[in-house]
């Protein structure tokens, strides 16, 4: 065994280089004022003291409504779709569960311009609804852009740890509840979900991460004045140049991420303990 | 002048990497050229590289602050095509080499109206690739004559409201604001720039523009709405895809551009780069390259095959340069640059 411990080394060095090194980074600029080069710095608190502008906290907020409700649709369709795949037979779950990655082999950039195509004021929609004689509608630019095509993008991310962990239930535990009289939505409540919790958790927890930090989809299926957190530090990289806000921003998002993680490990962990 | 198109970033990039990996053959000299997205017919690029028998890497950028940001982090090139204020910076910043006009013997073609702007009069190190203006592409259909008067408050008509696209970039939309208020849009007067920011809020109350980038293209090419902020030579080719549309210069005044191409300091491929500038300059090159972007070309004689041939009749290709309230951007300082980016970034996530 001992040997095998030693293999872990080059990855620990590739995690150094890669992880704690440029996150060592983000917090020194994020504490310092004085441009980009880190040659003449100055310790200060500004950047943080700036978020709490009231422009910025509404920008965070906004992220978190856009973040919960993305997650909160794609726990409703992923479990269904979870629920149903599970109904199947073995081989052909292996088969469902393929097709539902399917679409993550292509870039997300195209998938969202796919989504551009779809809504946009003559795209497809609006042209099926002229052939109807109906009144065109608005798509491109809304709230609604920006969810359905984080949802069909973040979509795979909730059903395949939900799968799994209905999956692993074990049939004689749902017989049991039924042979003892349980109806069917009790057998679900008290038995199914309680028992994919594990799974659910997990899916909220990738989503929700990918959903509060993205910038591509509400860049594009949003507009440019379309602001998230994730636009707000984009934008100060690559076009602001103010890398030392950036990092503030980006080290107040990671530790949020780090809360809304550890805080849905507890629930997971009480959980457990009830069980017992 | 720098458009917008992650897709066309993305196929570049990965372009390169293909074209970095497929030649194991390294008695071919490599070109590093970096250029704003979709700005280039890109079959000039293997024409270049058959001519002259090089290789020739070929990257995009979708802005000229992302392109710095790029040079920042110590990636080089040899040649650029940045607009004017980032050349007077690149310039100002020790990024450049002068440009030795013997090796490019086409310069004879350049319409000397274009060379010795104020971001660099005796052009020592730039070498103009297209110039042109900003203005209002509007839809004459919809847009009454009689509202064009207003000018750049044309985009507070609340007539017009929600058929807005205005340009998501900071300087063009600071620029709109300054020149309706009757400012210079290279004030460093805190209180000018502050009441341009109230102008944009206000805008974005009244109007609830969308704030796009490049695909306000083939947004207006479809007639999805009837009011856009554009470049001259994107209006260009979006008038030549769709009638219906008139491109006007507000009379307060508004910016003239020009993007050159120029060397960086670090190039080691310096007769390359000239050769490459001096290709591009070459009368038949720039009459595909102009025919192909839209925009308006330097080189005299494909300018003027241009106002016969591909965009007859298109106001837009030959923009008006002679008003006298028209500005060029000029180099910010960084304060002042950091003024305007915490103010562009709470008009749009207002």
């Amino acid at each position: 065994m001992k040997y095998y411990v030693k293999m872990v080394r080059p990855y620990m060095v590739w995690s150094f280089l890669l992880i704690v090194i440029p996150m060592l980074l983000i917090a020194i600029y994020s504490v310092t004022t004085g441009g980009n080069t880190l040659v003449n710095i100055q310790f200060t608190l500004e950047n943080f003291a700036k978020f709490a502008e009231p422009i910025y906290v509404q920008v965070f907020v906004k992220s978190l409504q856009i973040g919960l409700i993305t997650v909160g649709i794609c726990l409703a369709l992923g479990y269904t779709l979870a629920y149903q795949i599970c109904r199947f037979e073995e081989r052909i779950q292996s088969s469902l569960i393929l097709l539902v990655t399917i679409p993550m082999w292509i870039n997300t950039l195209l998938r969202t311009y796919a989504w551009i195509s779809i809504l946009s004021d003559n795209g497809i929609i609006n042209t099926i609804l002229q052939a109807l004689g109906l009144e065109p509608v608005t798509l491109m630019y809304t709230n609604f852009a920006v969810i359905i095509g984080m949802v069909s993008d973040f979509l795979p991310f909730m059903v395949i740890p939900i799968h799994t962990s209905l999956s692993k239930i074990d049939k004689s535990l749902i017989e049991a509840a039924q042979d003892l009289g349980a109806t069917p939505f009790q057998t679900f409540t008290k038995v199914i979900f309680k028992l994919s919790i594990p799974g659910v958790l997990n899916g909220v927890i990738v989503t929700f991460l990918l959903s509060i930090s993205t910038f591509v989809i509400p860049k594009l299926l949003g507009g440019g004045q379309y602001t998230l957190i994730g636009n707000l530090i984009e934008n100060q990289f690559i076009s602001v140049g103010n890398w030392n806000f950036g990092s503030a921003l980006s080290l107040i998002l990671t530790a949020v991420i780090l809360l809304a993680i550890t805080l849905m490990r507890r629930l997971d962990q009480e959980d457990k303990e009830e069980e017992l | 002048m720098m458009k917008k198109n992650l897709l066309a970033v993305m196929a570049a990039v990965g372009m390169s990497a293909l074209l970095l990996s497929g030649c194991g053959n390294s008695s071919k000299a490599t070109l590093k050229v970096y250029n704003a997205g979709e700005y280039m017919d890109t079959s000039l690029l293997s024409k270049f590289e058959k001519e002259f028998d090089c290789n020739l890497v070929y990257e995009t950028f979708d802005s000229n602050e992302s392109m710095y940001t790029k040079i920042l982090s110590g990636e080089s090139y040899d040649v650029l095509i940045p607009s004017d204020y980032m050349i007077e910076r690149l310039i100002k910043e020790d990024y450049l080499q002068k440009i030795d006009w013997d090796k490019i013997p086409n310069s004879g073609n350049l319409n000397q109206d274009v060379m010795g702007q104020e971001f660099d009069p005796d052009n020592e190190y730039s070498v103009p690739y297209f110039y042109g203006t900003v203005g209002i592409l509007y839809d004459t259909t919809v847009v009454d004559e009689e509202d064009l008067e207003e000018g750049w408050e044309l985009l507070r008509n609340t007539k017009y409201a929600g058929d807005i696209y205005m340009y998501d970039s900071e300087r063009d939309s600071f620029m709109i604001a300054l020149k309706a208020l009757g400012y210079s849009m290279n004030t460093d007067n805190t209180d000018e720039i502050d009441a341009a920011y109230q102008w944009l809020i206000e805008q974005r109350d009244l109007m609830d523009p969308i704030y796009a980038g490049d695909d306000v293209i083939d947004n207006m090419v479809s007639g999805n709405k009837s009011i856009a902020i554009v470049y001259s030579g994107d209006a260009a080719y979006i008038m030549s895809e769709n009638e219906d549309l008139g491109f006007y210069q507000p009379k307060e005044g508004t910016n003239q551009w020009f993007d050159c191409m120029v060397i960086m300091k670090d190039s080691e491929q310096t007769d390359l780069a000239h050769e490459f500038i001096n290709f591009m300059l070459d009368v038949d090159n720039a009459t595909a390259n102009t025919a192909e972007v839209g925009y308006t070309s330097p080189v005299t004689e494909a300018y003027e095959t241009m106002l016969k041939e591909d965009y007859a009749g298109i106001s837009s290709y030959s923009p008006d340069m002679t008003n006298p309230l028209d500005e060029c951007f000029r180099y910010q300082t960084s304060e002042i640059k950091q003024y305007f980016a915490d103010l562009w970034t709470k008009v749009k996530a207002y």
